[in-house]
C-alpha cells in the first residue's frame, strides 16, 4: 500500500505543478499584454508534454519565449523561465502550493511587450524524454545583450518546485 | 425545473484536460454528436478548470428535457476523495438536441473566453458570481435514477 500512496503523490505533484505552470505562463502572457489566443489554442498539447516529462522527470524548465516577428536575426525581446528543481523538497512531502505573488511580481517587474510580439513556450528536456503528440525540436533564441534576475520558487508540490526567472535588456 | 449535482476531481488528480474529459463523459457518450461538441471546447474548459472558476461555481447543463446537471470540480486535497465518490448520471442530459451550456468564469477572464466560445453556439460563460435562475421543483426525483440537492440550488 505505501507503494501505491508513493506512486499517487508523486503523480498528484506533478500534475500539480504541471497545470500550474501553464496556468502562470497564461498568467504572464495576459499580464504583458500579449495575445492569449496562442495558448489557448494549444493548451491540450502543452499541458500534455509538460505533465507528461514532469512526470517522467525528463523536465527541465519551461520557457515563455517573447519576440518580435518584425525583427530580423536576434529577435527575442524577453524570456520567463521556470526551471524545476526535483530536490526541492527533500522529504518528497510537501504541500501543493501555488505563490500568484511571485508570477504577479515578475510580470510587474517586467512590464509590458508591444502589441505586434509574439510568443512561443519551449521545454527543455534531458534525453531519452518520452515523445508527446504536436511537440518539435528547437534551440532558444539568443539571451546575447540580455540580465536574467530570478524572482524565486512559484509553484510547490511533492519534491517538486518551479522556480521563476525572467530576462530583461542589459542596461535598461 | 429539477436539478442534479455531480462533482468531478480535478487537480491534482486529473489534469485539467483530463478533468473535462471527465465531465464530458459523464454529460455525453463517446461518439456521439453532444460529445463532439463538448471535446471541442476543451481547451477553454480547461483553462477554466485550471482557474478554479468550476470549485467556486458550477458547469450547468441545461436540457431539452428532464432536470438541470450541475457540475463542479474539486482541487488540490479534496480531489482524491471526489474521484473514488464520483458517481455517472442516470441519463444523458445532452441526449436531445437543444441542450445548453453554461460556464462559469472570472471577470478577468470572462471577455477572452466570451469571445473564444462565438463559435460554439449554445455553450455560454457567465460570471462566475451570477448565479442561474432556478425555478421551484414541482415533484420529487424518480426512484433511483437521480436527487435533488437544495443546498446546491442555493449556490452561487
Amino acid at each position: 500500500m505505501s507503494t501505491a500512496v508513493y506512486v499517487n503523490t508523486v503523480t498528484y505533484a506533478a500534475t500539480h505543478v504541471a497545470t500550474n505552470m501553464l496556468g502562470s505562463i497564461r498568467s504572464i502572457v495576459k499580464g504583458s499584454g500579449l495575445d492569449p489566443a496562442r495558448i489557448r489554442e494549444s493548451w491540450d498539447i502543452l499541458e500534455d508534454g509538460i505533465a507528461t516529462w514532469l512526470a517522467s522527470r525528463h523536465l527541465k524548465a519551461v520557457t515563455l519565449e517573447v519576440y518580435d516577428p518584425r525583427k530580423s536575426g536576434e529577435n527575442l525581446v524577453g524570456r520567463f523561465d521556470f526551471t524545476i528543481d526535483y530536490g526541492y523538497y527533500p522529504g518528497g512531502d510537501g504541500d501543493l502550493w501555488l505563490d500568484p505573488d511571485t508570477v504577479a511580481y515578475a510580470i510587474r517587474k517586467n512590464g509590458a511587450f508591444p502589441a505586434r510580439c509574439e510568443y512561443r513556450i519551449v521545454a527543455d528536456t534531458a534525453p531519452g524524454r518520452p515523445d508527446v503528440r504536436g511537440w518539435a525540436t528547437t534551440t532558444y533564441r539568443s539571451t546575447t545583450g540580455f540580465t536574467r534576475h530570478v524572482v524565486g520558487t512559484a509553484i510547490g508540490g511533492g519534491s517538486l518546485g518551479a522556480g521563476l526567472a525572467y530576462y530583461s535588456r542589459s542596461g535598461t | 425545473m429539477s436539478v442534479v449535482s455531480r462533482t468531478v476531481a480535478a487537480i491534482p488528480v486529473r489534469t485539467s484536460v483530463a478533468a473535462w474529459q471527465a465531465v464530458t463523459g459523464l454529460l455525453a457518450p463517446a461518439g456521439s454528436a453532444a460529445r463532439g461538441r463538448l471535446e471541442a471546447v476543451t481547451n477553454i474548459a480547461a483553462i477554466l478548470i485550471t482557474a478554479e472558476y468550476t470549485q467556486q461555481a458550477p458547469i450547468v447543463v441545461i436540457p431539452a428535457s428532464g432536470p438541470r446537471v450541475r457540475i463542479r470540480t474539486s482541487h488540490g486535497t479534496d480531489a482524491a476523495e471526489t474521484r473514488a465518490g464520483e458517481i455517472p448520471l442516470a441519463a444523458s442530459p445532452c441526449a436531445e438536441p437543444g441542450w445548453t451550456m453554461s460556464l462559469p468564469c472570472g471577470i478577468d477572464d470572462i471577455e477572452e473566453i466570451r469571445a473564444a466560445l462565438d463559435r460554439h453556439p449554445g455553450i455560454e460563460v457567465r460570471d462566475v458570481t451570477d448565479g442561474i435562475t432556478v425555478d421551484e421543483p414541482a415533484e420529487g426525483p424518480a426512484a433511483g435514477e437521480w436527487s435533488i440537492d437544495y443546498e446546491e440550488m442555493e449556490r452561487p
